[in-house]
């Protein structure tokens, strides 16, 4: 946007920065005369390099600096370099080079047309080396430096990776009590652990509201899940760091595993009647939306769980805690893990209800923005493997429930009707129970009734 | 200065249509509005500057009756000429009148009387209003029309207005005192004008077809609300509904239903209060395809109606009716306009207020509203008899409520009745807009002794750290 030689005054557009997450112009911070353009446009360069030498007007040059150091410590594939640097202009300015320095290699690079000088020091450096009695020219820092996955919804796609954590860094040395925010949003940041200065402010001045809060913890979210859709496949001969949810997902199923008694009961249900039912309700249209198979297992269970309580309930050392509600897990795969979207207190609800629930969690895990609610409170889950195309599966129960339910795919299978072998479709059932509150006639008889209902799916309708 | 182009034509000069013009005329607009009446519309004219004129002459007489028993200060016989008390309101009015057509000149807005119906997307056609001269100009046009109509006063099918029939405009200027009244409808309206006549001796009976006074208030509130009125010596009819009307001697007979129960009540006067309705009808706005549910106008949330360059707000646009909230809504609208906000309004931080004694104020959710939507909720109460102003004056009726979320303390809602209340509720609106929790207001020091304390300790119980009491 300027040439080598312009005037430029602070508050000019010097150049256009595109990074990982946004593209924004870099205004100038000073007055002063365009000295020299390091950079090509559409090259690339790592935070902390010097892009551009800007001389104080009436002094002299400081053209002689030594070019960054930088470029040769970041790595050298910028496409694959997952972030920037978080850190703050007024912070970079006052921080130590040592440590700047030390940032600037976990940063690592951003793309960009032009980079952003955030090392003061190498100006200096080179005014003095010169000797000039003059002052030096100024570094040119930009707030885009310190943009925040949260400062655009772009960020999702490139988060930053869970081993370089610059944000940390930078929350360590910001002055929280400095970020203008109101209470409530302070109170909602600390509760969910979420440091403020991580957060971008919309309200007067960039206060920090209560809504930005809530949108940062939904771009979390979100960022969350779009990074786990694809199944992940280990590259051999590699050691993978445990993610936070593979950590608590080997936790969470070695605890199942270790002190829940698993006893497993499997029945085969012909589905014949199912298959009809959603065919006429299909072709009928009477309900808006489409009822899939799941919603009506779903409502199948939640009818088998209102008849056998102890089915919903948990092992206590205090006792048996039968649960008030029936709240239904459906346990999701994602990339590297699993999340479990909750459907509450089914036992009100009607099928085309339970099937709009479970489109807006499945909208929701699309778009995120799932709630505390949407992802807790199970007190039952189902594991579906249907669309897998599986014979018969069993799964680990999810403490501290006692109980979950896995189900199979539709098959077409020899069945006895009429005393003929004839093919129908059918499907395997398999509950997992905690033996410790839950007896095999138990868990018999509710996979049973499971069966009954989706063998005569009209009393789903009911 | 007929066929100018203007940058807005607003419809209507109440308190939304006039402040709407003045912020547009800030930002650069070339602006006119047009109104059939007199300048400030209802609020002004007919409603709550005249309202509240009449409701101050009930409070002196409240204040001299009780002056005796209460302060040991003898009166002699109290004598009220009505006709001064109804003239003292109607100067108010005319006061405030004034004021906003000088506020239009001074920013340099044109001023049209006339009854205006839209024409075309950008154009509005001027007719003669009733005895009114012709307006200079058939047809205005300009990019943008904003209409801020208003409302009217709500009757039952086949009433009429006359022979001591009224709504709240013509009770406004009856200068005569009734012996006896009928109020139909415990809103807002009909207990202020029920709170009026009663402290001048008229004997008062309010009708209301829900089963508590202020329908969709808190419960509590309403309760409180009935005993002060029973206290002051007027009959409430809760869960009466309004059947017919005959002339009976030289009043009237209302026939009622309860619940399939018939009963009646007679008085010399009838006030009709039963809310009041947009006034959509006559805009010529099918023409223009702006669409109308259910009276008000479709709006979106930059204010826009169906026809894009057609834009409403305040009482013909959305409930509820109140002349701050289309105050409010005026400066949105055309601040979204002109590109200097983002769309968008919150209706949850509008207050609302009503002025018998005690006063009643509110804003955000209710205890009940609340819960419906799910929210954990903790509540924090504080009677005005534990608040040492409020014993001090005497004015210990009613209680605050502050509703806030569990999770956080978050200001989710305040009701206030009491003394005072409609001055004291400015406090949570400005902690609601600041995103103020309950421990902030809590431990803001408030002067002692005020009303205001109330709030603070209110604050202080939904923590569980009240005080005093």
């Amino acid at each position: 946007m300027k040439r080598p030689g312009d005037q430029v005054h602070h508050g000019d557009a010097l150049a256009e920065v595109e990074t990982d997450k946004a593209d924004m112009v870099m205004e100038s911070f000073d007055d002063g005369v365009l000295e020299e353009i390091r950079l090509k446009e559409g090259e690339s360069a790592p935070v902390g390099a010097v892009i551009a030498v800007l001389r104080p007007l009436n002094g002299e040059s400081a053209a002689t600096a030594p070019r960054a150091e930088a470029p040769a410590e970041a790595p050298a594939d910028a496409a694959t370099a997952p972030t920037l640097s978080s850190a703050r202009p007024e912070r970079v300015t006052t921080l130590e080079p040592s440590r700047r320095r030390r940032r600037s290699e976990a940063a690592s690079a951003s793309r960009g047309r032009q980079e952003v000088d955030a090392n003061p020091a190498a100006d200096q450096q080179g005014a003095e080396d010169d000797g000039a009695e003059t002052a030096p020219a100024r570094p040119v820092v930009h707030p885009a430096m310190s943009a925040h996955p949260s400062a655009a919804p772009t960020a999702i796609v490139a988060p930053p990776a869970p081993s370089q954590a610059p944000a940390m860094e930078v929350a360590v040395v910001t002055d929280g009590s400095k970020l203008r925010a109101s209470p409530l949003a302070r109170r909602a940041a600390e509760e969910a652990g979420i440091d403020l200065a991580a957060i971008r402010g919309t309200g007067p001045e960039g206060r920090i509201t209560k809504r930005d809060v809530d949108n940062f913890i939904r771009e979390q979210q979100l960022f969350r899940f779009r990074r786990l859709v694809a199944p992940r496949e280990g590259l051999p001969g590699t050691r993978e760091e445990l993610s936070k949810m593979r950590k608590t997902i080997a936790n969470r199923m070695a605890q199942s595993k270790r002190e829940i008694p698993h006893f497993y009961v499997t029945v085969e249900v012909d589905m014949e009647e199912v298959v009809r039912l959603k065919k006429s309700l299909e072709t009928t249209e009477l309900f808006d939306q489409n009822i899939t198979y799941n919603d009506i297992i779903i409502k199948a269970t939640a009818l088998a769980l209102a008849r056998y309580t102890r089915m919903n309930a948990s092992y206590q050392d205090e006792g048996i805690v039968i649960y008030p509600n029936i709240n239904i897990g459906m346990a999701v795969a994602v990339e590297d893990g699993l999340i479990v979207p909750v459907i509450h207190n089914c036992e009100r609800l009607t099928l085309p209800q339970i099937a709009e629930a479970a489109r807006r969690l499945v909208g929701k895990a699309a778009r995120g923005g799932f709630s505390g609610d949407d992802l807790s409170g199970a007190t039952f889950t189902i594991s579906n493997m249907g669309m897998l195309g599986v014979e018969h599966f069993a799964a680990v129960i999810v403490p501290p429930q006692a109980a979950i339910l896995a189900v199979s795919a539709v098959k077409d299978r020899p069945v006895v009707r009429d005393g003929q072998v004839v093919v129908g479709k059918t499907m395997m059932i398999t509950v997992a129970c905690d033996h410790r509150i839950i007896d095999g006639v138990v868990g018999a008889r509710f996979v049973n009734e499971i069966k009954r209902f989706l063998e005569n799916p009209a009393s789903l309708l009911v | 200065m007929p066929n100018q182009r203007y940058d807005l034509i607003v419809i209507g000069s109440g308190p939304g249509g006039y402040v709407a013009a003045i912020r547009a005329s800030q930002l650069k607009m070339r602006v006119a509005v047009i109104e059939r009446d007199r300048p400030g519309g209802v609020c002004l004219n007919w409603g709550c500057i005249p309202s509240k004129a009449l409701l101050n002459s009930a409070e002196a007489m409240d204040t001299i009756r009780t002056a005796a028993q209460e302060h040991g200060i003898a009166t002699g016989e109290v004598r009220v000429d009505f006709k001064r008390v109804i003239a003292r309101s109607r100067e108010a009015a005319d006061k405030l009148s004034k004021g906003v057509r000088f506020l239009l000149r001074k920013n340099k807005v044109d001023y049209f009387e006339a009854h205006a119906t839209l024409a075309g997307p950008h154009a509005v056609a001027l007719a003669a209003s009733p005895g009114k001269p012709n307006p200079p100009a058939a047809t205005l046009e300009a990019e943008r029309i904003l209409i801020a109509a208003g409302s009217g006063e709500r009757l039952f099918p086949g009433m009429t207005i006359g022979n001591g029939v009224m709504t709240s405009r013509e009770a406004l200027v009856h200068d005569t005192l009734p012996a006896s009244i009928v109020i139909i409808g415990a809103g807002a309206i009909g207990l202020e004008f029920g709170y009026f006549y009663s402290a001048f001796g008229t004997a008062v009976t309010i009708v209301e077809l829900e089963k508590q006074m202020l329908p969709g208030f808190d419960a509590e509130i309403a309760e409180e609300l009935r005993k002060a009125f029973l206290k002051r010596g007027a009959t409430v009819m809760l869960g009466h509904g309004y059947k017919s009307m005959t002339r009976k001697g030289g009043g009237w007979r209302v026939a009622l239903d309860a619940a399939g129960t018939a009963a009646s009540v007679e008085a010399e006067c009838v006030l009709v209060a039963v809310g009041r309705a947009p006034l959509s009808t006559d805009l010529g706005l099918e023409r223009v395809g702006v669409e109308v549910e259910r009276g008000y106008i479709k709006i979106d949330d930059s204010f826009r109606t169906t026809c894009p360059s057609i834009y409403a707000i305040g009482d013909v646009a959305r409930m509820p009716l109140l002349a701050h909230k289309a105050s409010a809504e005026g400066v949105a609208a055309v601040e979204i306009m002109a590109g200097a906000r983002e769309p968008g309004f919150d209706l949850l931080a509008i207050p609302g207020c009503i002025y018998c004694e005690p006063e009643v104020a509110t804003v955000g959710l209710s205890e009940a509203q609340a819960r419906e939507r799910g929210i954990d909720v903790t509540v924090g109460k504080f009677p005005f008899r534990a608040n040492g102003k409020a014993v001090a004056v005497n004015q210990t009726e009613g209680f605050v409520k502050l509703v806030a979320s569990k999770q956080y303390g978050e200001v989710l809602g305040c009701q206030i009745i009491g003394h005072h209340a409609t001055d004291l509720i400015s406090e949570v609106v400005l902690g609601r807009t600041l995103e103020t929790t309950t421990a902030e207001i809590g431990r803001s020091i408030h002067p002692h002794p005020t009303l205001s304390e109330a709030i603070m300790e209110a604050a202080l119980s939904a923590e569980g750290e009240a005080i005093n009491f």
